[in-house]
């Protein structure tokens, strides 16, 4: 989840749009780190609004078909927890538990940078560093279209093809496809869960119904 | 990774989810392009080859290409920094590990992404401006690995034309610096084959603002309105 920052859009486009990541340090607290993330996970799922989750070190997403108690059972020497949500009040919800439970793993939540904040004063937290996106530089030519991008760069590690997305895009709009099996296909690649299928599956009605969206 | 030209019944299913877009029709058949294919094992793990022609050779795993698949897939550990993923732990656990601490700004190249990928050579062409900018290049981290020392700028040699999905590079610079920095790294950025996602760390300050954006934007280099954020959670905290 080192990308999660550069997530295409504008403000309005990434308004639900949040990822959650439990990370543990090898270096502080990644030893003896199962209970710990296990808690956390347990933390993220209650709310019943998590849209997806998952991690590398796992294989494949929720939305591939990763088992949330098969999860758990793998998390004693993980890198952490990966989830994204579309829903702000759960976002906050969850940051105030996961302040209560003081598990003492470093908690990441990737999202508009203005509502994490005033979430964290509602919650009296003060969250500690920023990783902030200049954007894309270099031979811009290259990059696809806008709303490719939007839905790519919803897989940190880039899993998800620009060309199964203009695939997918037409059969959306030929009526082949609904936005919401779209969502799920291009989910598969993305192993870390933190592809939001919610988001995506707006962006594709957006195409279904766009002339400007080819 | 390759597709069995015996096995492989040409229904084109697989083309599709390649990131590199380097699968094509040859003949009766479909083969990937082993110059551009990064090992990322998309592919491979999209399972939609019905005729199962789709592996992983094991010249995939042998130096110098190895490479590929460690910056590429992220279920592949990075030997040097035993991560996954892009083989760093930047400012996730910043709150624990205390590695941009106040007064600097960290920032880290991403070469390829957006989907484009990258040659060790697009890394080189800004190490080599770097070096020269008394930049402190981050040690723990995939990239750093992989450069001949003492510095030069130079990647070794042997992994010089290895192709990868993304690649991170990291450095910290002292927060008086930055608009030097930015302006020298901007026209060398536009001058590269392939596009870069730049990112920024910043401590917040003790009022819980970012001063650094408003610095950007009087660059012409605005902050987008998204980002990352350490929570503050971690304990033991450095530096709270």
């Amino acid at each position: 989840m080192s990308h999660s920052l550069h997530r295409h859009g504008t403000a309005r486009q990434l308004e639900k749009d949040y990822t959650f990541y439990a990370r543990t340090s090898r270096y502080v607290n990644r030893e003896g780190c199962g209970p710990k993330l296990r808690r956390i996970l347990r933390i993220l799922l209650e709310e019943e609004r998590a849209v997806n989750f998952g991690s590398s070190h796992a294989g494949k997403s929720y939305k591939a078909g990763l088992n949330p108690d098969d999860y758990a059972a793998t998390l004693d020497k993980a890198y952490g927890v990966a989830a994204c949500f579309s829903d702000r009040d759960a976002v906050r919800s969850i940051l105030g538990k996961l302040k209560e439970a003081d598990t003492g793993i470093s908690i990441v939540v990737s999202g508009l940078i203005d509502e994490i904040v005033k979430m964290a004063g509602e919650l009296d937290l003060k969250p500690h560093t920023a990783f902030l996106s200049l954007g894309v530089h270099g031979k811009r030519a290259l990059l696809p279209e806008d709303q490719i991008l939007q839905i790519t760069t919803m897989c940190g590690h880039g899993m998800v093809s620009a060309t199964l997305t203009r695939t997918v895009i037409d059969k959306v709009k030929a009526g082949k496809m609904t936005p919401e099996a779209g969502a799920h296909l291009l989910a598969q690649p993305c192993p870390c869960g933190i592809f939001n299928t919610e988001r995506c599956s707006t962006i594709l009605e957006i195409c279904r119904t766009s002339v400007l969206c080819t | 990774m390759k597709i069995s030209p015996d096995a492989c019944i040409a229904c084109l299913e697989c083309i599709d989810f390649c990131p590199m877009n380097c699968i094509v029709e040859k003949g009766d058949t479909v083969a990937i392009d082993q110059d551009e294919c990064v090992e990322c094992g998309v592919c491979l793990r999209a399972g939609v080859c019905p005729a199962g022609a789709i592996y992983m050779p094991d010249e995939s795993m042998q130096y110098p290409r190895a490479i590929r698949a460690q910056f590429s897939d992220p279920g592949v550990q990075h030997p040097s920094t035993n991560q996954g993923g892009r083989g760093t732990e930047e400012m996730k656990t910043n709150d624990v590990t205390g590695r941009i601490r106040r007064g600097e700004f960290g920032m880290a190249l991403e070469f390829g992404r957006p989907g484009t990928g990258a040659r060790m050579t697009d890394i080189e062409a800004i190490l080599k401006v770097l070096v020269t900018m008394d930049v402190e290049l981050e040690r723990d981290n995939a990239v750093f690995a992989l450069l001949e020392e003492p510095l030069t700028g130079r990647i070794q040699a042997e992994f010089r034309n290895e192709k990868v999905l993304s690649a991170i590079l990291e450095f910290k610079i002292p927060e008086a610096r930055l608009e030097a920095v930015v302006g020298r790294l901007l026209p060398v950025l536009a001058d590269l084959d392939t596009v870069v996602s730049w990112g920024l760390v910043s401590r917040f300050a003790e009022d819980g603002t970012l001063p650094v954006r408003s610095r950007l934007a009087a660059m012409g280099v605005p902050a987008r309105p998204n980002a990352k954020i350490n929570m503050g959670l971690g304990r033991p905290i450095v530096e709270p």
